[in-house]
């Protein structure tokens, strides 16, 4: 014997398939001898078919130009932020003219490296303070410039390709 | 909701034709790659079913137009984290489900506070089915999600499983507790409606 309050609470799963075999048994057996129930039932079936049916207004026609519009903004606002990387590298690029290029490097590089042969024997070092100070700019500069560029390239609308 | 009726077709630009015959997974990998067009054209076509999706949340049209726009600008946003080896839809409605709950947290006052409908009678236009729009809207938006995707943007459950994290047994539960209740409020509306 099953209740009524029972049978209510199964007769979505029993409507959509979804009781054991017994239960659905003794659900279609109840709903054979009760009126209230039987009721229950109509409406639990005919719920899917009215949720499908439930209509809205159509979208107002100027939807997609304005959505287009939105990203189209987002679009022009992404491009001007890769200005961002024409100050660090106009920046860049004084700071290696000022070091006279990659010659201007290469006798820091090798300054700094007779210099720790020599801390051995205990002389000083003798590069000038402001080029190891602009080299360790350009090297801040370049891990800025990257940091920037990688949230720039994460940005970039793209799908992942096979 | 007919998905049919979700492609109805509105005026386009002419640039727009060309994607007409594409599959929904070649226009997303398309727009994925910078074509506005292609982004176009998918908007065109979901356009429907995700007003509609955000109507039945909100029940108010201007809000559900402001809804819609914002779930196509995050998704133009997101296409870029989108994997094109798994299916697009349930990966677009659980965007467009958390752009709907995130809304619904920044929007005041909710929409099944009284006197809503009475501020902009225009905003909100007659259902053909109010008994069961009202008892929908005082659903809760944990039972609520699964129907209008399951029965509304007509997700399969394995879909709405994917949009939601859930498992199909849980969709399933979540689908029979939310009938249950709606069956309930139609009956007591009815009780109500007697003479």
């Amino acid at each position: 014997m099953i209740t009524c309050a029972r049978v209510r609470v199964l007769l979505e799963a029993y409507v959509d398939g979804d009781l054991a075999t017994d239960d659905a048994a003794r659900v279609h057996a109840h709903l054979l001898t009760c009126a209230d129930c039987r009721r229950q039932h109509e409406q639990a079936t005919s719920l899917p078919f009215r949720l499908r049916a439930l209509s809205s207004p159509a979208p107002r026609p100027t939807l997609v130009g304005e959505v287009m519009r939105s990203v189209g903004a987002e679009r022009a606002g992404y491009r001007r932020s890769w200005t961002l990387l024409i100050p660090e590298a106009v920046l860049a690029a004084f700071i290696l003219w000022y070091l006279s290029g990659l010659d201007g490097l290469s006798s820091i590089a090798s300054g700094v490296f007779g210099d720790l042969l020599s801390l051995g024997s205990g002389s000083l070092p003798h590069v000038p303070p402001v080029d190891v100070l602009l080299l360790l700019a350009l090297i801040a500069l370049m891990v800025v410039a990257a940091f920037h560029l990688s949230i720039l390239v994460r940005l970039t609308p793209r799908v992942a390709h096979e | 909701m007919d998905a049919g009726a979700a492609t109805q077709p509105l005026p386009m630009t002419g640039s727009s034709r060309a994607h007409l015959g594409l599959a929904s997974a070649e226009l997303v990998r398309e727009a994925g790659g910078g074509d506005l067009d292609a982004f176009e054209e998918l908007v065109r076509r979901l356009q429907r079913r995700v007003y509609g999706f955000a109507f039945q949340h909100l029940r108010d049209a201007h809000e559900a137009h402001d809804l819609t726009q914002e779930i196509f600008v995050k998704l133009y946003r997101n296409l870029g984290r989108y994997d094109a080896e798994r299916p697009f839809e349930p990966w677009f409605w659980k965007l467009a489900t958390n752009t709907t709950i995130n809304y619904r947290r920044k929007r005041v006052p909710l929409p099944s506070e009284p006197g809503e409908e009475a501020a902009d009678p225009g905003a909100t236009p007659h259902a053909h089915d109010p008994a069961l729009v009202e008892a929908l809207a005082q659903l809760d938006p944990s039972y609520r999600v699964p129907v209008l995707l399951h029965y509304y943007a007509d997700l399969s459950l394995e879909q709405v499983a994917a949009a939601l994290s859930l498992s199909i047994p849980a969709v399933k539960s979540r689908l029979h507790r939310a009938r249950g209740v709606l069956r309930n409020s139609l009956a007591d509306a009815e009780e109500l409606g007697r003479p």
